[in-house]
């Protein structure tokens, strides 16, 4: 029961992701948490923005496509983060239903 | 009966505390069991002033028969080389030091300041501090590399920080009952037969390890430490997780992340600002890799065995 209730809630907020990334919503993908002073800076940023959907995609640079970066590709379902199964962003920061083909520049594998 | 001296130099008594928890053997099995006669110790000692003196002197003219010279803490050099800033019965301590070495039938430096300097030696170590042979990586340290006791060994060092007590009591037992001989040190002057296994060896989160499964906060019993909050159990030399901690847990166990501290580089990076408890990246991949493990490969590995991870491996298995 537990789990379909979270399914449902999952593949709402995917949709929702899906829909608002889908119709141009402008994020910054560039540049990319190359360090670990940038990945803190970013991190620190979605702290403030608290259960804001559209702003935590934004400041995290999501896109419904894999980026190429330094020879890499970097999509959601390769991150350290990325539960295959629930295929949800465990960030804490992130906290959000993904698909594995999409990406953001706090990818790390 | 073997002889043993323990000192402190630039200590937090850290390695002491860990020594008077050993259990396999303990501390009082060394007297009772093992024969070890300890001359002098900083919490045990009975002798004080001159009787200290008096047997610090023995021990230095042959007087008295050194068998085994335990030193714990880092040896301080400051102010500019003189030593002053620890003095000990009457001296600098690295004096002492340095004729007792040369008298210890086995010289054996307990957690990582004896080792390599440990954090005192952390830049721009204001102590001046050293280890007895080592200076973080580098060979020397304050006896010289070319340091042997007078059973024909370098320093047996035993890092940690601190040393996990049975390891410091093992060794002890060891050379006090004429094993000494058997013992086999690698590089760093780690006996092999703690140190040669890495930290991650028996931890129980090596299933999250293998499907890529990471932990996000601390004390989670679910996921693997490394890819996110700095766990160094993949590249750290120690039993951790084969000799457990109070023989029940380990840190990676109970959801911490190993800092490395056996290995002579710790503290990492110095210390900095964001670099403890949090992996560093450099473009997304983890800055130190498992040992023997190159970017090509692991990047591989990962997406691979992200891919294949079973449902499980997302969930929390350790239900109470």
């Amino acid at each position: 029961m537990v789990e379909d209730t979270q399914l449902v809630s999952d593949t709402r907020e995917r949709d929702e992701i899906s829909a608002l990334l889908a119709s141009g919503l402008e994020t910054e993908v560039f540049p990319r948490a190359d360090t670990h002073e940038a990945v803190q800076e970013i991190v620190a940023r979605l702290r403030t923005v608290d259960g804001d959907l559209k702003a935590k995609l934004v400041i995290a640079g999501f896109t419904d496509h894999p980026i190429e970066h330094g020879g890499i590709e970097q999509p959601c379902e390769t991150c350290m983060y990325y539960l295959v199964h629930r295929k949800y962003c465990e960030l804490p920061e992130l906290a959000c239903s993904v698909e594995p083909e999409w990406s953001c520049r706090l990818w790390r594998i | 009966m073997a002889n043993l001296l323990w000192l402190q130099g630039g200590a937090c008594s850290g390695n002491t505390m860990s020594f008077l928890n050993a259990e396999e053997p303990s501390a009082c099995d060394l007297v009772t069991d093992f024969g070890i006669n300890v001359l002098w110790h900083p919490s045990l000692g009975m002798e004080l002033g001159e009787n200290l003196q008096r047997m610090l002197r023995g021990l230095i003219s042959g007087e008295i028969p050194l068998d085994i010279f335990v030193f714990e803490g880092s040896v301080v050099n400051a102010p500019n080389g003189t030593g002053e800033w620890n003095r000990f019965a009457g001296r600098p301590m690295k004096d002492w030091v340095r004729e007792l070495a040369a008298m210890a039938g086995f010289t054996v430096a307990v957690g990582d300041c004896a080792t390599w300097g440990g954090i005192p030696a952390t830049a721009p170590n204001p102590s001046e501090s050293v280890g007895l042979q080592f200076l973080k990586r580098g060979h020397g340290g304050f006896l010289g590399k070319d340091y042997k006791s007078k059973a024909g060994l370098p320093v047996i060092n035993i890092p940690g920080c601190p040393a996990h007590p049975d390891w410091i009591t093992q060794i002890v037992v060891a050379v006090a009952t004429g094993r000494g001989g058997d013992l086999s040190l690698d590089e760093f002057g780690r006996p092999k037969t703690f140190f040669s296994s890495f930290t991650q060896t028996g931890c129980t989160r090596n299933m999250h390890f293998a499907y890529k499964v990471s932990a996000t906060e601390y004390g989670q019993r679910k996921g693997c430490l490394f890819y996110d909050l700095g766990c160094r159990g993949p590249m750290t030399h120690s039993p951790c997780n084969r000799i457990l901690w109070n023989r029940q847990s380990s840190k990676t166990r109970a959801g911490m992340p190993c800092m490395g501290c056996t290995e002579p580089e710790f503290p990492f990076y110095d210390l900095a600002p964001g670099t403890v408890f949090k992996t560093q990246t450099v473009m997304g991949v983890p800055k130190d890799m498992p040992s023997g493990v190159d970017k090509t490969g692991y990047v591989k590995l990962t997406a691979a065995a992200k891919a294949a991870s079973p449902k499980w491996a997302e969930e929390d298995i350790f239900v109470v």
